[in-house]
């Protein structure tokens, strides 16, 4: 092969490269074309060709600048964006599939639309913790951390979320501040309301509960704390879910173990109470596949 | 994770073509879209792609009628390739039922379909789901660009890279001009619903 056909057979990978979008392998191509055309200072025309090809490398380093830019998300339509939410839930249960939905939102990018699901998930009392915690992470990724911070204030000052909630919250966005550099005083969280009132709403209804505390009596961890998420409540009973990767947390709740020592928390209020483990199976498809889902009767509260 | 209403006799289950970038994932699913009419169940769906890269995925859902005596619904996805968009192709595999793998068949992006296939066995992993048992159809694409004498990977070279292992089914394809799309899907469909079968119990 002569000189200028394998420039030819060159340019023309080259070409086809970028035409497939392949801009790193069109530079590397062209570079090579440039390197040859530089050691054969005879080749006809050769200063021109030089610069054309430069010029060619020059124009794809500038495309590689934008393909390698953060690529700016824009507000889809609302008719895509309820694509988004619906694609991406996949629990049964419907209140961690709309929590689900919120999620991909805000992981697409749509975090207006996302606080919106979160803020409506957060009235209805549904998994509160997480919603609060990703209204906070919404604020911030729209570069409004002092909304983040209002609303951190606003529910301190209401009774939408709990102590201990609020504790965790203020712990999370101040962890969420710090690593963005900012410095801020978060207001500490006061004591909750009478305890008279906390634990039941409606005469003979129990509260929504949105997460739990369990004291274990055995195990390695007998003694400690340890917190689920409800997923589930139905009247009395309520359901967690523990990863299959927690062996020991599995055996020390057994079925029909008596949980002596439990904490509630509902939007509205956190309550003591005692426990039954009622029920344990296995979950057999979805995301969490392979983890068991607890039913824990409240006994009294 | 398909999904099978016992009540209503409906089978939704989630295809997703995976590989790397710019190896003609969307080109395969614009195909289906303009030649699969009859099974067209929904306009296609691009979400948010910057020039002619996904940057989300796309969407295109499928009826294909009733297979004994149920409703089957596919949804086909395609993930975006690029390395930087780990957590979207994550997100977009979750719950999969069967994977399209679409190779490129450029001897340029040998490395990149062969890390491609690793990152899908890591992410379908992370699901506790294996790419040896789940089902899985190789396409390695752009063939035609041997007719522009661009150099490209021998079949039996991509077989060795990519199926040594594996062992499943592969076709040769030109996605842009819809050589090999369709096989590629059929054959998908004929393991996911086999697998669906045994998985979900479901005779006629």
């Amino acid at each position: 092969m002569s000189g200028q056909e394998y420039i030819k057979s060159l340019i023309k990978e080259a070409e086809l490269y970028q035409s497939q979008g392949l801009l790193a392998q069109s530079k590397d191509t062209y570079l090579k074309v440039l390197a040859f055309v530089k050691k054969s200072p005879n080749f006809r025309n050769h200063k021109k060709l030089e610069g054309a090809i430069a010029d060619r490398i020059r124009g794809l380093e500038e495309g590689l600048v934008g393909v390698n830019r953060p690529a700016l998300v824009p507000d889809l339509d609302p008719e895509v964006q309820n694509l988004i939410k619906n694609l991406f839930s996949f629990s049964e249960d419907q209140n961690t599939a709309a929590m689900e939905g919120a999620m991909a939102l805000a992981r697409f990018g749509q975090y207006e639309r996302a606080l919106e699901e979160f803020r409506k998930l957060l009235k209805r009392g549904i998994l509160p913790l997480a919603a609060a915690k990703n209204i906070l992470r919404c604020h911030l990724a729209l570069s409004s951390p002092n909304d983040a911070i209002d609303q951190y204030e606003r529910w301190v000052s209401g009774n939408q979320l709990s102590k201990q909630q609020l504790e965790k919250i203020r712990d999370f966005l101040q962890g969420l501040l710090e690593r963005k550099g900012i410095k801020a005083s978060l207001p500490a969280v006061d004591e909750p309301g009478p305890p008279e009132a906390l634990n039941r709403g409606k005469e003979g209804d129990v509260l929504d509960i949105s997460s739990v505390g369990i004291r274990l009596s055995e195990g390695p961890r007998k003694g400690k704390m340890v917190e689920f998420d409800v997923t589930f409540q139905s009247g009395d009973v309520i359901s967690v879910v523990v990863s299959a990767d927690e062996k020991e947390l599995l055996e020390a709740l057994k079925e029909n173990v008596v949980l002596p020592d439990m904490q509630f928390y509902s939007p509205i209020a956190i309550f003591k109470g005692r426990g039954v483990v009622s029920g344990k199976t296995k979950i057999r498809s979805g995301p969490k596949q392979g983890d068991y889902m607890l039913d824990i009767k409240i006994e009294s509260g | 994770m398909a999904i099978f209403n016992a009540k209503n006799r409906i089978i939704e289950c989630k295809i997703v073509y995976y590989g790397p970038g710019r190896g003609g994932k969307t080109t395969n699913l614009e195909y289906i879209h303009k030649a699969f009419t009859k099974q067209r169940a929904g306009e296609m769906v691009s979400i948010d792609t910057q020039g002619d890269r996904t940057l989300f995925f796309d969407f295109l859902p499928m009826g294909l009628g009733k297979i004994r005596g149920c409703d089957v619904k596919v949804q086909l996805y395609t993930v975006p390739g690029q390395v930087k968009y780990a957590s979207t192709r994550k997100m977009v595999l979750k719950g999969v039922d069967a994977v399209v793998f679409v190779a490129d068949s450029l001897e340029i992006r040998r490395k990149a379909n062969m890390l491609s296939l690793r990152d899908l066995q890591q992410n379908l992993a992370e699901q506790k789901k294996s790419i040896f048992k789940i089902p899985l159809v190789l396409q390695y694409n752009k063939r035609d660009l041997a007719e522009q004498d661009m150099p490209i990977v021998p079949l039996n070279v991509m077989e060795r890279d990519l199926n040594s292992k594996l062992k499943v089914p592969s076709f040769p394809a030109s996605a842009l001009r819809g050589t090999g799309v369709g096989a590629t899907l059929k054959a998908c469909l004929k393991l996911t619903l086999h697998h669906l079968q045994k998985e979900l119990k479901w005779a006629g």
